[in-house]
């Protein structure tokens, strides 16, 4: 399987691949193909998410039951399976975009030291 | 909501069409674009395994891991192959062995029978233990009493055995067994017909018409199953009945018939000793329970109602007989013979199975030992214990599945040879079939040792990988021993039980019985073809005349006629009987002593080989109308008169059964002990009466000094040309009759030393495995001893020592056990005896032996080992 290297391409930190997932399922419901998709254009092609990633995370969001999933037929004319946000699911996108948050905020002040809000102490 | 096989396809096909058809939207072609869409994708199966595993993590993960060691397993043991086919063959013997005799087991003891609701039907019984009768039986009057009074029971069916002289089917007259039945018999049992009817209310009571149905046995092995039997006449002895219908086949229960018949068909059942005596006893009782009423309940009331029974008649019952009614459920009652039997079969199966996993245990764990550095390397490489645990169980599974299915395989052709064998105890075993429970004992037996083996290896410790080269640590080796010390131990077991159940066989055959063996043929010749009655002077002429011909023919010195073949009559005439004799009073409180009644021709005593000790024997001048006489056994008379003489001292019999007047007989002869009940001799209360004075007989016995079998012909010949439908059947010389008599005790002794040549066997090549393992793992340690000095002979002699000393220890453990065993046996069942000092010798010397010579091959190695080669190899 040789793949052409990606240049430019950003590795997806670990962990974040469920929050991008319901993020993207926040506008309506959505099958596995065009949440790849979705994700790839909405990060200007920087970040490109494998299937061997994808499905198995969409699986284990459904099984968690933070998404919900129905068959429909797609633009090719095929079945698909259409995953949806559920109610739990939606407060888990919202406990997670909060955790993220965080998480940039803290590592922006490991990195980037003079940028730390409320210096004036030292 | 947990997605199946399909749906998780669909969903990867419609992702791979939608990737297609956006790639040719942007101008590539079709061939390509389904080309990349799928290299874009990725590896096919994998995502859709990693799918799979979101729902089904823990235990895919588990099975698909444990079914990648087994194939690493059964490759790793293909490598080692003599291990893995000893390892696969033991545990086939154990599985194999356990499999079958369960499959016996279950089909003897816990199998329903045929009959309707066989849940609720009883067999009901008297038991004397104060004369060491199992089984008494009922009388008519008895069975009234207790019909009469008990209400728990719905109905109950009555069963008597007698035999016939049929003539009918068949050219030949035939004495055929026969069970006598009332009209309520068979909706009690609750069988069914496969032909015509069976027979009811109208075929009871002394007015019907006779009637027999045939059992299924008879019709299909006698008659061919021929359908025309129905409606035909047969004779039954004086009496005619009609073929009415065929029973269906079931588990013939009190006794193996050729037909049953009703009532009217036997004089015998009409007159006035069966239906009026208390104490003639000869009929089976059935009931079956009454809707809603539990076994506990009828039993109790069964119980008190025969109290009540017993204390209204007083005289019938005597308080040291200690009369007892039992109740049990029919399937319990037709399967307790074999019962000891079969669970004493499963304890060996049991300590086979026990040896067979030790020994696997052995060689797996000196197969641990071996790849202690694989298992080391997998640690350093991260594998936790769980995991290695899981490599050790994958191989054990490989090993033990396969024992199973070569196990499953084996008890096949077992179960028909333990099935023939519990044959001899319960007619069941003969319908025992194989079936889905050997499968099930398999596997599981199969799972149980394969957990357990994995358990066994020590896993490396951390600072295992220190040094690459074989050791053997003291645990390993201590494991070791302790499973070779179990194989021994467990071997003892079953050794001293083959041998004490040898040795009691050899002292039934070899016990000095008081007849002459040999040279006395017996035979069958029932009267009742003539219908004569007691005492009919045809009878008594065809014996006299039978006798006289018959002692005319070459190579016969003697003839007599008796009532009574040794052991093969065993039972057939009740218990002991009271009597008294004039001179002896019973001490207070003691009751009349007891004596087995038997009647013999004149000449018997010398004909058998029984010296005559006192007085004279029976003459022909003994007749009915002259002086009744008896003749006593030895024990007899010292008994009642140690110091004095019983000749000429009058005895009469004090049971109901002779009546309330009964006639004083006069003592004329003693005779030798002679025990025909058992065949270990025991002590023998017998009173003759001479069969001129009683009329039946029913039993030839022929002395012959050449070759007694050579005679039957001839004697067949004479009897047929003086009563032409007389039967003569059944000849024998009384060591057959001995023989046939011991058969089941030459099985159980046969059976179980098959058990312990079993264990033999796998303990052998447990300890040579043993010794062998540690000789080659110590070929350093040998190669340096020799280097400093050590003679090879002492060497030899150090690990043929340990060979000996690991068996030492099992004989003790074994015996130790075995003796704790048998304590609890002998409290459960009471046939069950210690060994005496030989055969715990014999084994003690058997295995002593056997492990001395697997220590052999091992210690020979030992000392000849090359100091050289020895020292440079690590």
């Amino acid at each position: 399987m040789a793949k052409p290297p990606d240049e430019g391409r950003l590795e997806l930190l670990q962990g974040t691949l469920d929050m991008l997932v319901l993020r993207t399922l926040q506008w309506g419901p959505r099958h596995g193909h065009g949440i790849g998709q979705a994700i790839q254009a909405q990060s200007d092609d920087l970040l490109k998410v494998e299937t061997g990633s994808l499905y198995p995370a969409l699986h284990r969001l459904m099984k968690r039951g933070w998404l919900k999933a129905q068959w429909g037929i797609s633009e090719a004319n095929q079945r698909a399976k259409y995953y949806q946000l559920t109610a739990t699911g939606k407060a888990q996108l919202l406990r997670e975009q909060d955790r993220w948050s965080q998480l940039v905020h803290a590592i922006g002040r490991i990195m980037n030291p003079a940028a730390r809000p409320g210096e004036s102490g030292e | 909501m947990r997605p199946d096989e399909r749906e998780l396809d669909d969903e990867i096909r419609g992702h791979l069409a939608l990737s297609v058809k956006e790639r040719i939207e942007r101008g590539e072609d079709p061939e390509s674009a389904r080309l990349a869409a799928l290299r874009e994708f990725g590896y096919v199966p994998a995502i859709r395994a990693s799918m799979h595993r979101v729902w089904y993590s823990r235990w895919y993960d588990a099975v698909e891991a444990l079914g990648h060691d087994m194939r690493i397993g059964l490759r790793s043991l293909l490598r080692a192959k003599g291990m893995a086919a000893t390892v696969v063959l033991t545990l086939a013997l154990g599985i194999g062995a356990n499999a079958a005799i369960f499959s016996v087991v279950r089909g003897v003891l816990l199998r329903p029978l045929v009959n309707r609701d066989e849940d609720r039907l009883i067999y009901i019984r008297q038991s004397a233990p104060g004369l060491g009768v199992e089984n008494m039986k009922f009388s008519v009057p008895e069975i009234n009493d207790i019909e009469s009074r008990v209400t728990s029971i719905g109905a109950f069916g009555d069963f008597s055995t007698v035999e016939f002289t049929m003539i009918g089917l068949g050219s030949e007259p035939r004495i055929v067994r026969a069970g006598v039945v009332g009209g309520s018999y068979f909706d009690v049992m609750g069988l069914r017909p496969v032909l015509g009817r069976l027979l009811n209310a109208q075929d009871d009571g002394p007015k019907a018409a006779g009637a027999a149905v045939l059992t299924y046995r008879f019709w299909t092995t006698s008659l061919n199953g021929d359908p025309g039997v129905i409606g035909k006449t047969i004779r039954l002895g004086p009496r005619t009945a009609t073929v009415v219908g065929v029973l269906e086949p079931s588990v013939p229960y009190p006794a193996e018939t050729e037909l049953i018949a009703n009532v009217v068909t036997s004089p015998h059942h009409l007159g006035a000793t069966m239906v009026t005596n208390r104490a003639h006893r000869m009929t089976d009782l059935f009931g079956r329970l009454a809707p809603g009423v539990s076994l506990d309940a009828a039993r109790a009331e069964l119980t008190a109602s025969h109290a009540a029974m017993m204390r209204a008649h007083p005289e019938a019952y005597s308080a040291s007989a200690n009369v007892q009614l039992r109740t049990t459920p029919l399937r319990d009652q037709i399967a307790a013979p074999a019962r000891t039997i079969l669970l004493v079969l499963l304890a060996a199966a049991g300590v086979v199975f026990i040896i067979a996993c030790s020994n696997v245990a052995n060689l797996i764990l000196a197969r641990s030992v071996r790849r202690e550095g694989e298992l080391a390397v997998r640690a350093a490489l991260g594998a936790g214990t769980g995991a290695l645990r899981r490599t050790l169980l994958a191989e054990s599974l490989v090993l033990c599945g396969a024992g199973a299915v070569l196990g499953v395989l084996l008890a096949r052709p077992f179960v028909g040879v333990v099935a023939g064998y519990a044959a001899r105890f319960s007619v069941r075993a003969l319908d025992v079939t194989v079936d889905s429970s050997v499968l099930w004992v398999g596997a599981g037996l199969a799972m149980a040792a394969a957990v357990l083996l994995a358990f066994v290896p020590r896993l490396p410790s951390p600072q295992g990988l220190a040094n690459g080269s074989l050791r053997i640590t003291p645990g390993t080796n201590r494991r070791l021993r302790v499973f070779a010390m179990t194989q021994i131990a467990c071997s003892f077991v079953l050794l001293a039980g083959a041998g004490m159940l040898l040795a009691t066989l050899v002292a039934l055959q070899t016990a000095n019985t008081g007849y002459d063996m040999r040279n006395v043929l017996v035979f069958d010749i029932p009267t009742s073809a003539t219908g004569a009655g007691i005492g009919d002077a045809k009878v008594i002429d065809f014996y006299q005349e039978s006798t006289r011909r018959i002692a005319e023919l070459p190579g016969v010195d003697g003839v007599s006629v008796g009532g009574f073949v040794p052991w093969r009559d065993a039972g057939s005439f009740g218990p002991a009987v009271p009597f008294r004799v004039e001179g002896y009073t019973p001490a207070n409180g003691e009751e009349n002593p007891r004596a087995r009644f038997r009647i013999v021709a004149p000449r018997f005593f010398a004909v058998v080989g029984i010296p005559m000790l006192a007085g004279r024997d029976f003459a022909d001048e003994d007749r009915s109308g002259t002086e009744p006489v008896v003749i006593v056994s030895q024990s007899v008379a010292q008994r009642l008169f140690p110091n004095g003489e019983a000749l000429n001292r009058k005895m009469w019999w004090t049971d109901p059964y002779f009546g309330s007047k009964p006639l004083p007989r006069r003592i004329v002869g003693v005779v030798a002990d002679a025990d025909d009940e058992n065949v270990g001799r025991g002590p023998a209360l017998t009173i003759y009466h001479p069969v001129r004075q009683l009329g039946v007989a029913g039993r030839l016995f022929v002395h012959a000094p050449g070759d007694p079998y050579a005679l039957v012909p001839a004697v067949t010949r004479t009897i047929r040309e003086i009563s032409a439908d007389q039967p003569v059947e059944r000849p024998a010389t009384l060591e057959d009759v001995r023989a046939e008599v011991l058969s089941p005790d030459r099985l159980n002794a046969f059976v179980f030393s098959g058990f312990a040549g079993i264990a033999l066997l796998i303990a052998v090549v447990g300890v040579a495995g043993v010794l062998a393992f540690s000789v080659s793992a110590r070929t350093r340690e040998f190669g340096i001893r020799l280097a400093v000095g050590s003679a090879p002979r002492h060497l030899l002699a150090r690990v043929l020592s340990e060979g000996v000393l690991i068996a030492a220890a099992g004989i003790a453990a074994g015996a130790a056990g075995g003796y704790a065993l048998a304590r609890v046996a002998m409290r459960v069942f009471a046939t069950v005896q210690m060994p005496g000092a030989l055969p715990v010798l014999g084994a003690t010397a058997v295995l002593m032996a056997a492990a001395a010579v697997a220590s052999l091959t091992p210690a020979a190695r030992a000392s000849r080992v090359d100091v050289l080669q020895a020292l440079r190899s690590e």
